[in-house]
């Protein structure tokens, strides 16, 4: 299903570019010029804007995040009152805890299965939107389920999945996909179900990036392309998706942190179950600190989180600062 | 032109393409909106009529049977007059209005000190600012909520207000950021030329900067409405909002699905009118700005 | 969510700096003064016991309480009514309810921080009681007192149901009382009567015995009726499913829907406890012994023949599923008869629904020689008082406590809204007598022969375990069951999985 982006369509489109939307291929703001104008005496003035903002960020995020170290490291009892060092108990038994380990996998398929849909059906929806005569309306449309609460959503498909009386259940027996057990009632189905809330929310945001990718694909040298005889697939592949890629590349990034931040529709939709189909870590987390009060086992799990956020954060903020990124943009336009 | 004339050889290729575009992008429509229509079209339908379903494979019956009601406003009415939504409405507004205000002015500042000072550790100061944005909820709540309840904030709108800063003010000063790089300082010295001090040189930048920022604090009303994790956890009691509110609506015995749905709507649609509002800016905003339409 | 709406009727002082004002001597100076809790007010006259009963009543006037409670019937009720509670006693309560895990939640920080946001609390026997006795007020110090009101007809264990008391105010120590029954749910059979006579006749040709409800049947009889109804189903004729469980994502009534089951089967229990006081120190589990594959083979031998979307069904939407009419039987709580018998809700009511006790156990599934229960259990929900409040407050919470129990406001809840009595004195009234038959102004009273008469006595009747790491433990027998359920592992599997994760959890 992937690339049928017509040659005919791309030239309409580039007719109806505005001339200097050619040489804008700037797709990073953070890319300015160091500043060279400082001068000691004026130092003080500017670290008196940022103070105010550093100390309250520091405040509700960096004693939070030594509290949850000192708390994974001891053995903290019913009160939350710190019971002694514990010789790294709370990371060790994390190795043998079915559910820790079941939920990194599931977390890891879940996110990986919402990014493969979402990418696939988001980018292909942005190559057949792009330049067509509803371009602004539709994608307009498409965007709305972005706008409801992930808890709401949830809720709202809880109520469609529902075996007694949603109406998507319905579709699917009637479409013959599934029987009387419906999408959330079947461990083998219910990640699928969750999977496809997440796709309906936030494949509009993955349209939108790559739309935005679209419009910067250098047009000369995809007629290029289409002179040497490529055919629209083969400068799909060729010419658009290579300049896609550092988009796509922020896209899915952005997502799959999300997928490790927002368990709110999962709470809503199945709570983990059934049989732990959809426990993905963070429910479990949720599930061992607020429902076991197992603070010290719970702080451990949500290091292990964190640290793989970070990685990840780290990993977004290369690309987005990335040289070599921007020119593998640029460069295709030259 | 060359395009052009290679396309004439595919023209039958391109109708078929058409059609298939067309009834792609018809599909996709629906399958995007229907859900939305189904919670709105069941939040005015009594709570046996929102029950009735065709036979499995009773294609034919299946239109008639989605319209048969008589349309209600029974459960909006239930929901602001017995279950208190008046006020949760107004929770919301005051805790994401006042989060995304907070955000922007200090974001602003900061955005701005960032943007204009070269220091040694810039690069993971600004990694730790935007780090705090990607932090699982579930993962800090705890700690942020023994402070809060150190300081008495839980269960109150100054203390929503807070924990919405934690993820909108990083948002704010990371988008800020490129906002004011893409200011020349020259601007600022010429107007400090002629005399002005530094803050006066602010506010003459300011104006240049103002229409992104407006759109931003938009988008930090939408982060901050669209919570449940902390509105549940440091909000609710004192400070319900509105998708906290809609969860307690399932309740033992009758799950009350007209009035959540009704609750759905109501949470649903002043973000829908913010988000035509920047529809502009709201790539960048949700790509913290590294794409831009 | 884990304080309260800050009122701004009363100013707010914080303990601490209530006492650097001085406040304490104040105080010590009797009446009219003000201790104040985080975000309440309290505000004392005192009392002696030959004091009238409406100045017992009326000492803590003007003092503010919260009470938080799960959102079920008697607590919609109870706030309907506070007025009258603040016409008697002049103490305003604010009564705040959530789901019963998000209540869960907020009682457990509240009460392991320390602090007393909610001095009153809704004590669920087992998700609520067992975790969090210690933190409790004891009870029994108040129940003799002259200077507070108390209830005419006491309040010792004979004033309650059978076993009422026991399930949600012992804990671990006979000698601390840590709730009053407050309301309860007690599982019962509800079936479709009307289907049951309608059928009767092919199923007796086909399985040689009748279709019908009584105390002596069994579970094996359960399995044949949902294997009936749920193979003409699945043959298309227009009947509902035979039965439902309690899967879905409602850990504890997951592990009450098989507890019954093994339980029924020579009284077996999870621990070797003594089941009504509970244990910190359960031991090791029974789970994986020859009795209880057996019972989870049934079990999930029912499952097979139970509705398809058995596992999408919590307690609450399985009661949908039996309103719309998909399933013929359904084991629920009686507190959910009032919505079976509402026409506006489902079509179940109108004396279609007969309500029969828990089945019993089968001769052919017991293992040994132990005796055959209708095994029944109930979550009671008892209203506790926060320990960590101050001495004021917890006798300000008393009286609400007395009151809230009281066989008058049982009384009106049950009238109105539907609630559940746990007052044996309720059940002598006479127009509730008369609503225990059809037609009746009081659905719920359709149950009640049944369960108070019957369920809730020895030897049907099981509670436990009550063991501190009740959560953990409900949470990992409904993964267990649902897999085994959904075929994903062999019911020995579940079992001895079960076993395995309950000892580890205790460190055996």
């Amino acid at each position: 299903m992937s690339a049928v982006t017509d040659a005919g369509e791309f030239a309409g489109a580039l007719a109806d570019r505005p001339a200097e939307r050619g040489a804008d291929w700037g797709a990073f703001t953070v890319t300015h010029e160091p500043a060279t104008f400082n001068r000691p005496w004026s130092n003080r003035f500017y670290w008196v804007m940022m103070l105010p903002a550093i100390i309250l960020l520091a405040c509700i995020s960096l004693y939070p995040f030594f509290w949850l170290i000192y708390m994974s490291l001891h053995s903290v009892g019913e009160m939350g009152q710190i019971e002694g060092w514990n010789d790294f108990r709370n990371y060790t038994r994390l190795i043998n805890d079915k559910e820790f380990l079941n939920g990194w996998w599931l977390l890891i398929k879940y996110s990986a299965m919402c990014m493969v849909l979402e990418v696939i059906i988001g980018v292909f929806l942005a190559v057949v939107l792009n330049g067509s005569r509803f371009e602004k309306v539709l994608v307009t449309l498409f965007l709305m389920p972005m706008m409801m609460a992930p808890v709401i959503a949830g809720t709202v498909w809880y109520f469609l999945y529902n075996g007694t009386f949603g109406w998507y259940h319905w579709l699917f027996q009637s479409l013959g996909i599934l029987d009387a057990k419906s999408i959330l009632g079947d461990p083998s189905t219910a990640m699928f179900g969750i999977v496809l809330v997440d796709v309906w929310q936030w494949t509009p945001l993955i349209t939108l990036i790559t739309l935005a990718g679209l419009k910067r694909v250098p047009q000369d040298q995809a007629e290029a392309n289409l002179v040497d005889g490529a055919g629209p697939v083969k400068n799909f592949l060729q010419i658009t998706l290579p300049n896609l890629y550092p988009f796509l590349l922020i896209a899915i990034l952005l997502r799959f942190m999300d997928n490790f931040r927002f368990i709110d529709a999962i709470l809503v939709l199945t709570g983990g179950g059934p049989a732990d189909a959809t426990k993905i870590l963070p429910v479990y987390l949720f599930d061992v600190t607020f429902s076991f009060f197992k603070l010290d086992r719970g702080s451990a799990i949500a290091f292990t989180l964190l640290l793989v956020t970070i990685i990840l954060g780290l990993l977004l903020v290369r690309v987005f600062e990335d040289p070599s990124q921007k020119r593998a943009a640029t460069a295709a336009g030259a | 032109m060359a395009s052009r004339e290679i396309v004439q050889y595919r023209s039958p290729l391109r109708t078929a393409y058409g059609i298939f575009a067309v009834v792609f992008l018809a599909a996709y429509l629906i399958w995007s909106l229907l859900p939305l229509f189904i919670m709105f079209v069941s939040s005015i339908k009594d709570l046996l009529e929102a029950f009735q379903l065709p036979a499995v494979g009773d294609w034919g019956n299946a239109i008639p049977t989605f319209f048969n009601f008589t349309p209600t406003f029974a459960h909006y009415e239930n929901l602001f007059v017995r279950e208190n939504f008046g006020v949760y409405l107004q929770n919301s507004l005051i805790a994401a209005a006042g989060s995304a205000a907070i955000s922007v002015v200090l974001g602003a500042m900061t955005a701005y000190g960032l943007s204009r000072l070269e220091f040694r550790f810039k690069k993971d100061l600004f990694f730790w600012i935007i780090s705090t944005r990607m932090a699982p909820v579930v993962a800090v709540i705890v700690p942020l909520w023994a402070i809060f309840r150190g300081l008495d904030l839980v269960g109150t709108l100054p203390g929503l207000i807070i924990a919405y800063t934690t993820f909108n003010l990083p948002f704010a000063i990371w988008i800020l950021k490129g906002f004011f790089d893409n200011v020349p300082y020259a601007i600022e010295e010429a107007a400090m030329c002629d005399g002005c001090t530094r803050l006066q040189a602010l506010r003459e930048i300011l104006p240049l900067v103002a229409p992104g920022v407006g759109a931003f604090l938009v988008l930090c009303i939408l982060f901050a409405w669209n919570d449940y994790l902390f509105a549940s956890i440091i909000g609710s009691g004192g400070a319900k909002t509105l998708p906290a509110a809609t969860r307690g609506l399932v309740q033992p015995q009758n799950i009350q699905w007209g009035s959540i749905m009704a609750a759905g709507v109501v949470t649903t649609v002043p973000m829908m009118f913010l988000g035509l509002l920047i529809r502009r800016y709201l790539v960048a905003g949700l790509t913290m700005g590294a794409v831009r339409e | 969510m884990f304080t309260v709406p800050k009122n701004p009727l009363y100013k707010r002082v914080s303990r601490r700096k209530f006492l650097e004002l001085g406040g304490g001597a104040a105080t010590a100076l009797g009446a009219g003064s003000i201790a104040v809790g985080l975000n309440s007010v309290i505000t004392r006259r005192p009392v002696y016991a030959q004091s009238s009963e409406d100045a017992k009543w009326r000492q803590y006037e003007g003092s503010k309480l919260v009470f938080m409670s799960e959102n079920t019937p008697p607590s919609f009720a109870i706030r309907d009514t506070i007025k009258s509670f603040y016409d008697l006693t002049g103490i305003e309560v604010e009564v705040l309810t959530d789901d019963l895990p998000v209540v869960m939640q907020k009682v457990g920080i509240d009460l392991r921080s320390g602090s007393s946001d909610f001095h009153l609390n809704y004590v669920q026997d087992k998700p609520i009681g067992s975790v969090f006795a210690d933190y409790y007020a004891d009870l029994n110090q108040w129940l003799g007192d002259d200077t507070l009101p108390q209830a005419p007809e006491g309040s010792g264990e004979d004033a309650w149901f059978d076993n009422f008391l026991k399930a949600c105010g012992w804990f671990y120590d006979s000698e601390r009382l840590i709730a009053f029954p407050y309301d309860a749910a007690i599982a019962c059979t509800f079936y479709r009567q009307d289907l049951f006579e309608k059928y009767s006749p092919q199923f007796e040709a086909e399985y040689g015995y009748r279709m019908e409800f009584t105390p002596e049947t069994t579970w094996k009889n359960v399995r044949d009726f949902a294997k009936f109804f749920t193979e003409r189903r699945l043959a298309g004729e227009d009947v509902p499913y035979g039965f439902a469980q309690h899967q879905g994502s409602f850990a504890w009534t997951t592990q009450l829907d098989i507890q019954r089951m093994m339980f029924a089967h020579g009284r077996w229990t999870d621990f070797n406890i003594d089941d009504k006081l509970g244990s910190k120190n359960p031991g090791p589990t029974n789970w994986g012994d020859e009795q209880s594959i057996k019972i989870m083979q049934a079990y999930k031998e029912l499952a097979d023949v139970s509705h398809p979307d058995n596992l999408a069904n919590a307690t609450l939407e399985l009661n949908t599923v039996y309103q719309a009419g998909q399933i013929a039987m359904q084991v629920q709580y009686h507190e959910f008869a009032a919505s079976i018998e509402d026409e506006a809700t489902s079509v179940a009511a109108g004396g279609k629904t007969g309500y029969a006790v828990c089945p019993k156990g089968d001769p052919e599934w017991l293992v040994g020689d132990g005796e055959l229960v209708n095994g029944c259990n109930c979550g009671i929900g008892g209203i506790g008082i926060n320990g960590n409040a101050s001495e004021d407050l917890q006798r300000a919470a008393y009286i609400f406590a007395i009151w809230a129990t009281s066989e008058q406001v049982q009384y009106d809840v049950l009238k109105g809204l539907g609630g559940t009595p746990t007052r044996k004195s309720v059940l002598q009234r006479e127009d509730v007598i008369a609503a225990m038959q059809r037609p009746s102004t009081m659905p719920n009273a359709l149950t009640f022969d049944v369960v108070y008469n019957y369920g809730i006595k020895d030897p049907h009747f099981v509670l436990g375990p009550k063991i501190p790491e009740a959560n953990e433990y409900h949470n990992i027998l409904a993964s267990e069951a649902q897999a085994c359920v959904a075929g994903s592992i062999t019911p020995e599997e579940a079992c001895i999985n079960i076993r395995d994760r309950l000892n580890e959890l205790h460190e055996i």
